[in-house]
């Protein structure tokens, strides 16, 4: 069974649990909500896959003669053109293309054997994902619980300090900011790898169940792996998280000081109930719910940081595929990435957004 | 147009506070000075922003006034770090011997020169000679003396004994006081040693001065971001009116099709364009519009949805004006304060997404000095040379933050309800 199929499966299972679930016993108005997202999803991923479609095949630039250079044997040229379909008349090139996405059939590659590009992205997808999901770890918790501090100490040192933070993390470029952490924690200190994965001494050891490097060292019991694994994420996590982490800190924050004006804060601290426990039991829980919903934008900007992160640190993750490929001219393969993320962000959004509508009755079409 | 008078139900406005009547009496320029009063902060955020930016774009201009050295050329050893002075070998002689460069050494009785002995002086004193020798046509043949330290034979200059010698001007400058009249006469090539030819962010491993590379990349950075932002702002803001305004399947189809690219990661979407039209400036400008152009279509539909509600849109077409009219003469202006804002955070936004494509190898020609090329380069140098990741990002950072922060302060003056946006 191809692997990118399956970790869509696996994304898709809790995604299709949860719409079940408010279908099922959702209101009228939650139905008809989640199945006008649903609706709405459809043609959004089209809409991707036909954009990408017109960026790579009808603007300037043929992808074989800049696949086998101006100069190709004619007769190697003509056969990677029947191959790609190009002698086919657009529309039917535009149906191929989009039959192959359904069935998951991304093609095979140009380079690298005519390997197909679903099999080598589902080899690299699971190292974006462990990249992305404690990145993302990274910027929610510390993006939450700075942003409650600076709300909740307003106008004071704390607050400007990092009010100022995140407006400074949010002018880095994140591959710069990968560059010196690198610099600093890797090469002057030398605490962490500087790039890479796990230790490739350990890595033969490891046995690969899902490609997870630290969920297969966990299952497996291989704590030298668990522990390569760990340290080798350290600074590509901390990079792509703290990028994100000003504006969590910053959404945060400014939910917090609403929150805290409200009249029930008011009458806890009449009460007499201590500050600290109206911060962080009746204030930050009702300011999260903005909070949480925004994790769901934040998709793109995380997948968009990961190709540039995996670049920095060279980590064998579907963005260093994406620009390994591009420098390749392989199109077919970068074509295979660019719709695999459409569907990966169109999914993630839906899911976020019908969670997002069970919790909160006032959301709706 | 003044819409009070349309609608005689308004109610009388209240007298004016003190300080608007004020700002009624005096010219624009003392105006922006005077509201310093009520905009606090974001007033003084707004003016250093505004007076860093025409600075920087000075820059990026004419950057050929503020960078010391060619971006492009080899001026100094390679991988010098940060003030380090580069080593050259210099000319010494004593003051008012008449021996300022190589070529005077040419004239006539073949005078002796002094080297050091185990120092790589005589070597380039003789490649320089034939340099200078090729480009005159008059043969410079040096005689050369040997010493056996850099002492003896500054004390040879000093008294006379030779009428000039050569070595490392790092060394010479050290001992150079104990030797009255000696002075260093410049390279031995005949380039002037003075304290610019140290090199204040160092030098690549190409022996390009970093902080004239710096300097020069502010022109790509300010012309890809300000361009890409117009492109995307020239395509987005006329769809956004329209749609807006039209409302119906039109605005649907393109909502659906602006959110979709919107939802999407934007630099992937931009690698992608930037790798089918090849590499050049104006390719990257167009990858990175493409991005931005939902972000203004969504800001100018929603204001317009607004506007178009708005009770003097009601009166002007009460009065008999047509659509377009409306749009053009009673929209199109109100929309301007809030795309005017997004703009400036627009292009910061393009300048980092032009810095990541061209960090990854893609769009700009290779030979354009830029702040993504030049981080990219220093990556692969990373063990030994600090300097080279360091001030490209720093750059960066900074142009960002000034644009950002000349945003923000706007935002909260001309619509501080579009902040959290």
């Amino acid at each position: 069974m191809n692997s990118l199929l399956l970790l869509f499966v696996a994304l898709g299972v809790p995604t299709l649990g949860v719409l079940v679930y408010a279908l099922v016993t959702g209101s009228p108005g939650l139905r008809r909500h989640v199945l006008t997202r649903v609706a709405l999803t459809i043609p959004m991923i089209l809409i991707l896959a036909t954009v990408v479609f017109v960026v790579l095949r009808v603007l300037p630039g043929d992808p074989v003669t800049s696949s086998l250079g101006p100069r190709g044997n004619p007769e190697v040229r003509e056969a990677m053109r029947d191959q790609l379909g190009l002698d086919l008349p657009i529309w039917a090139q535009y149906g191929r293309y989009l039959g192959s996405l359904f069935t998951f059939d991304l093609g095979n590659a140009l380079t690298s054997g005519r390997r197909p590009v679903a099999v080598e992205l589902g080899e690299r997808f699971p190292a974006t994902i462990e990249l992305i999901v404690p990145a993302a770890i990274v910027a929610v918790v510390g993006g939450i619980l700075a942003g409650t501090l600076a709300g909740s100490r307003r106008k004071s040192a704390t607050d400007y300090g990092l009010r100022m933070f995140s407006v400074a993390i949010y002018a880095m470029p994140v591959f710069w900011l990968g560059l010196i952490l690198q610099l600093i924690f890797a090469v002057q200190l030398g605490w962490f790898p500087v790039a890479g994965r796990i230790d490739p001494i350990v890595s033969g050891s490891l046995e690969r169940v899902t490609n997870l490097l630290v969920v297969d060292s966990l299952i497996t019991g291989n704590w030298a792996a668990l522990g390569s694994a760990l340290r080798h994420l350290v600074l590509p996590a901390a990079t792509l998280g703290l990028i994100l982490l000003g504006v969590f800190l910053r959404l945060t924050r400014v939910n917090v000081i609403e929150t805290l004006q409200e009249d029930y804060v008011a009458a806890a601290r009449a009460r007499g109930i201590k500050e600290g426990v109206i911060v962080y039991r009746h204030a930050l829980r009702n300011a999260m719910i903005p909070v949480i919903t925004f994790i769901g934008l934040q998709v793109a900007i995380l997948l968009a940081g990961a190709v540039l992160t995996e670049t920095v640190f060279s980590w064998p993750g579907v963005g260093r595929y994406l620009v390994e490929r591009i420098g390749l001219r392989d199109y077919t393969a970068v074509q295979g990435v660019v719709a695999v993320f459409a569907i990966f962000v169109s999914m993630i959004s839906l899911l976020v957004d019908v969670v997002y509508s069970i919790v909160d009755p006032r959301v709706r079409y | 147009m003044d819409t009070e008078r349309l609608l005689p139900e308004a109610p009388q406005p209240e007298p004016l506070p003190d300080w608007e009547e004020e700002l009624a009496r005096v010219g624009l320029v003392r105006r922006a000075f005077m509201a310093r009063r009520w905009y606090g902060p974001d007033w003084w955020f707004v003016v250093i922003g505004s007076v860093i930016v025409v600075f920087l774009t000075l820059v990026a201009l004419f950057p050929q006034w503020f960078a010391p050295h060619d971006p492009s050329a080899n001026v100094g050893p390679r991988n010098l770090a940060p003030g380090e002075k580069p080593d050259v070998e210099v000319l010494v002689s004593l003051e008012g011997s008449g021996v300022a460069n190589l070529r005077d050494l040419a004239s006539g009785d073949r005078e002796p020169f002094g080297v050091v002995v185990g120092t790589p002086s005589s070597e380039i004193a003789r490649a320089a000679a034939d340099t200078i020798g090729e480009e005159t046509g008059e043969r410079i043949r040096l005689r050369i003396q040997r010493f056996d330290t850099l002492e003896e034979m500054l004390g040879a200059v000093a008294d006379g004994s030779v009428r000039a010698g050569a070595g490392s001007n790092i060394a010479i400058e050290e001992v150079l006081d104990d030797y009255p009249g000696v002075t260093i006469q410049g390279s031995l090539e005949g380039a002037e040693v003075t304290a610019d030819t140290s090199f204040i962010l160092g030098t690549n491993q190409l022996g390009q001065d970093v902080l004239s590379r710096l300097i020069w990349g502010t022109r790509v950075a300010f012309l890809v971001g300000f361009a890409a932002a117009a492109f995307a702002l020239a395509i987005g803001l006329p769809l956004g009116l329209v749609s807006g305004f039209t409302g119906g399947k039109l605005d649907r189809v393109l909502s659906l099709i602006m959110d979709s690219i919107y939802s999407f990661p934007g630099l992937v979407l931009a690698i992608a364009i930037a790798a089918v039209l090849g590499a050049s400036i104006f390719n990257v400008v167009v990858a990175i519009a493409v991005v931005y152009i939902p972000t203004y279509f969504r800001i100018v539909r929603g204001q317009t949805l607004a506007i178009k509600e708005a009770v003097f849109v009601e009166a002007a077409r009460s009065i008999g004006a047509r659509s377009w009219e409306i749009l053009w003469k009673y929209i199109f202006p109100n929309v301007i304060p809030s795309v005017a804002i997004i703009f400036s955070v627009n292009v910061a936004d393009a300048i980092l997404t032009g810095a990541g494509l061209s960090f990854l190898g893609l769009g700009l020609p290779p030979h354009i000095p830029d702040w993504g090329i030049d981080l990219a380069r220093g990556q692969v140098a990373i063990q030994t040379s600090w300097w080279l990741v360091t001030f490209p990002g720093l750059a960066v950072m900074f142009v960002v933050l000034t644009l950002t922060m000349l945003g923000e302060g706007l935002i909260e003056i001309i619509n501080p309800r579009l902040r959290d946006r």
